[in-house]
């Protein structure tokens, strides 16, 4: 057993990942070569894709389910990167700087970090509910990201109930908190838990509430249509024809993201860490995410609710038009080039780039050749990546969509993270007051205003 | 879970059979007095709720175990020592020299004052006249002093209610001070300056140069943090009519410093028993009626400004002469008593010293005004909420290395 165990031992971590992965790597051909040649594989793919196509609204579901996931990691580094970034500058502080330029790799490091460190059960916790409240509360985090429209056509699921979907769905993130308040045995934990229920489901009626002037306006619980109907100019946003319904949406999805000043779950100068006391490794790592993802989720429902979503803040077509200027993208048919392609490709690539190469060497003397080719590589990139940037995004509606829809979201996520830097903890009683002596209330005459507006608007268009 | 039997703390051959398990925060031991024995008595949905000793906003290694129903705190047990070295018993077996560092990292936000007790002790013993540019200096240094502690005060009073950020513009305030004085002491932290009859060294280019450089912005770095605060309803909302201490409790408490002030009481060592060379120098001392946490902030605010007055004043009369009398290296000092204070950020900082003709103190006790400020937290907490209890301990500013000595 020592001839195998003691080589093996003395690897390092990333050895123990990559060498099992070698191994397969070699094995793979030969098992597939020996499945192709019996027969086994094409059997195999034939019965595969009938069951594929037999049920190919449950395969979408889980491709969309599957992508959505992979996404949240990236972007919940980017928004943790940005909060102790934003931060730091609030607080005159350098902020991340060490790892990645300008520290940008730093949050990703972070998630390394909580993989490998021990993770660790309390004495007297249960520990199936404490291994799994997390993965409840990331899932409920992630999975309210099914009904988002990102650009047009790029979207999950487009249910007709979307919006309830999403209220359904990240109403659950409650359970896993109390979940891991519960059963993590202690009594910061259990005071953590019990506060994130009563101000989560609190805040569940606002923010309920308050999108039910949008829904009446645009007729529709379908985000996609949602957003669809605010498509034109700014102004044509529901923000200006509810404001009142997006403050407090907005004050809500910062309550029932746990986000400061309502962090009173983790609330760390008065109860430790909250319900997350206990967790370490990744299991509080899954904890952690939950609440960037949650951040990024909350910011791109109230845009696609009240901002417009993927909607440009002007629409230029038009303006352009009266001026006489069509703009339509060009239509550049590569497969007409033919040979010219591959031509182009080969020899005009180096040439712009070695010309760049001596019109730097020539503003920079000082810089050298070296230099000055990596930078003009450097800038040939960037200026061939804007070009097919503006003509992907002149071309493609997704390509606009999902830039205009990032800006907005990142926009709004900014602002969480402001309020963060910027503003201390409410007290849990004045929370409570908050929500129901103000926020319901307001939410309530805002919806008896939108519908005695849109009455009106009727009458008066009926005539 | 298997039952436990435990030894008592009292008597170590006793096994007491409890069914604490590690559900129960009761201690192993039968109650001793009647009050803990309606502490540790736990009505219909009370629990216990160890605050500390190792807690993010405890200020260093107080506990306190809470008595909660829900969120709202019913009693309140604060269990002190952590911190516990004996330092009045260290002072008696060195020489007076020793005791000055000794005493330094009692109050180690502001050492500046603790470790003036034993050399006023021993000047006030020996009836010595220190040269007036080492009592400026002094004042200067512990009104420098003054200043780092309140602001980082305030930072933590921020960072206690939740916000990140004033505890940093603290900090930067109390670094630049902080420097300052390290070019003239040597040291960021734990001075060591003071002298029995007079200072360690004169200023230098070097602290003068920076203080400058700090004066013509002091006020308005001030302004910056305040503004953060004092404009921000949440903190404002979270302060007001929180931890109210009444003028009787307050001076029944023995509270001192801005605590005391804040009541409406205008006691202030600096005025009320004139030392070193405040008599001669024109400052306020003010005073607020609240007596809650916003009016114990305020204060501190307010007192930052007079301490910015001092300073300015001492820069302009600075006399020129020696900083340090004549006095042996060895000092007898023959047997009497005295008791000496300083205002320090937290109140009256007091030193009752004896002496028995040799050359170590017979005795040194210290009054640490932190002590009895922290007295006032049982009378404040019962009622208010966990988020308060922080609130009002951290309005109180307790240090714990002067609490435990």
């Amino acid at each position: 057993m020592s001839v195998i165990s003691r080589p093996w031992n003395r690897l390092t971590l990333a050895g123990k990942i990559i060498l099992p992965l070698l191994a397969l790597m070699i094995a793979m051909p030969i098992i597939l070569l020996v499945a192709w040649a019996s027969g086994l594989l094409p059997w195999l793919l034939g019965i595969g894709g009938q069951v594929v196509t037999d049920n190919i609204d449950v395969v979408r579901f889980l491709m969309a389910a599957t992508a959505i996931l992979l996404f949240t990691v990236p972007t919940a580094f980017v928004i943790i990167f940005m909060e102790m970034k934003i931060i730091a500058f609030i607080n005159s502080r350098v902020g991340p700087n060490r790892i990645g330029p300008w520290g940008t790799l730093s949050s990703v490091v972070h998630g390394l970090k909580v993989l490998v460190k021990e993770d660790y059960t309390p004495t007297g916790a249960d520990p199936i509910v404490f291994t799994w409240a997390p993965v409840v509360t990331y899932l409920a985090a992630v999975l309210g990201l099914l009904v988002i429209p990102f650009a047009p056509g790029l979207v999950g699921l487009d249910m007709n109930i979307g919006l309830l979907y999403f209220f359904a769905i990240s109403g659950l993130a409650v359970v896993g908190l109390m979940m891991g308040g519960w059963a993590s045995f202690n009594k910061y934990s259990l005071l953590g838990a019990l506060r994130a229920a009563a101000q989560v489901i609190s805040y569940e009626l606002p923010l309920l509430l308050a999108p039910v002037g949008v829904v009446m306006l645009a007729g529709t619980l379908s985000l996609n249509q949602i957003v669809a109907n605010q498509a034109g100019n700014f102004w044509d946003w529901y923000v200006f024809q509810q404001p009142l319904a997006f403050l407090i949406f907005f004050i809500a999805a910062t309550a029932e993201g746990n986000r400061a000043p309502f962090d009173l779950t983790e609330a760390d100068s008065e109860i430790v860490a909250g319900f997350a006391t206990e967790y370490s490794g990744m299991r509080f790592g899954f904890f952690f995410f939950a609440e960037y993802v949650a951040v990024f989720i909350l910011s791109a429902l109230t845009v696609t609710l009240f901002l417009g979503g993927w909607n440009a803040p002007l629409d230029v077509a038009p303006l352009l038009a009266m001026l006489g200027i069509e703009l339509a993208p060009a239509a550049i048919d590569l497969g007409g080039l033919g040979m010219g392609l591959l031509i182009i490709a080969a020899f005009g690539v180096p040439l712009v780039i070695l010309g760049l190469t001596l019109l730097l060497a020539m503003l920079f003397s000082h810089w050298g050749w070296i230099k000055s080719l990596v930078v003009a590589f450097i800038l040939f990139n960037v200026i061939v990546g804007a070009v097919v940037g503006l003509w992907a995004y002149m071309s493609f509606e997704v390509v606009s969509g999902l830039f205009w829809f990032t800006a907005k979201t990142f926009t709004l996520a900014f602002v969480f993270v402001w309020m963060r830097g910027t503003l201390p903890r409410v007290r849990i009683d004045q929370l409570m007051g908050w929500a129901w002596k103000w926020l319901v209330e307001i939410a309530l005459l805002n919806i008896f205003l939108t519908a005695g507006a849109i009455l009106i608007i009727q009458e008066l268009t009926r005539r | 879970m298997t039952e436990t039997t435990t030894r008592s703390l009292d008597d170590p051959d006793i096994w007491v059979d409890t069914p604490a398990t590690i559900y129960d925060a009761v201690p192993p031991y039968p109650p001793r007095t009647e009050r803990e024995a309606e502490f540790y008595h736990l009505r219909d949905g009370e629990m216990l709720l160890n605050l500390g000793p190792q807690h993010p906003s405890t200020h260093g290694v107080l506990r306190v175990v809470l008595k909660i129903d829900g969120e709202q705190v019913v009693d309140l047990d604060p269990v002190l020592g952590y911190l516990h070295r004996g330092v009045e018993k260290i002072c008696e077996n060195g020489d007076w020299h020793h005791a000055i560092n000794q005493c330094d990292p009692l109050e180690y936000v502001a050492s500046m004052f603790s470790e003036a007790m034993p050399v006023l002790a021993a000047e006030k013993l020996l009836d010595l006249q220190v040269p007036r540019r080492a009592e400026y200096i002094r004042v200067l240094c512990w009104e420098l002093n003054r200043i780092a502690s309140h602001a980082l005060f305030m930072g933590w009073l921020a960072l206690d209610l939740g916000g990140l950020t004033p505890i940093l513009y603290g900090f930067i305030e109390r670094d630049e001070i902080v420097e300052m004085l390290a070019a003239v002491t040597g040291q960021r932290v734990l001075f060591n300056y003071l002298r029995i009859g007079g200072v360690n060294g004169d200023i230098n280019h070097d602290f003068m140069s920076r203080l400058a450089d700090w004066m013509g912005r002091a006020g308005k770095q001030i302004e910056t943090t305040t503004r953060l605060l004092n404009e921000n309803e949440i903190f404002v909302r979270r302060t007001k009519g929180l931890g109210v201490l009444d003028r009787e409790t307050a001076l029944r408490t023995l509270c001192t410093g801005p605590v005391l002030r804040a009541t409406g009481v205008p006691y202030d060592v600096r005025r009320a028993h004139p030392y070193s060379v405040y008599p001669e120098l024109e400052f306020d001392v003010p005073t607020r009626t609240e007596g809650d946490s916003y009016a114990r902030y305020l204060l501190h605010v307010d007192e930052v400004r007079e301490s910015i007055r001092i300073i300015d004043q001492i820069l302009h009369e600075l006399p020129d002469g020696p900083v340090m009398a004549k006095i042996p290296r060895l000092i007898r000092i023959p047997p009497a008593r005295a008791f000496v204070a300083v205002e320090s950020p937290r109140g009256q900082y007091g030193c009752y010293a004896m002496s028995d003709g040799t050359d170590q103190p017979f005795r040194l006790r210290l009054r640490d005004p932190s002590f009895f400020n922290l007295q006032a937290v049982g009378l404040l907490m019962p009622g208010n909420l966990i988020a308060d209890t922080m609130a009002i301990m951290a309005s109180l500013d307790p240090v714990m290395g002067g609490i435990d000595k």
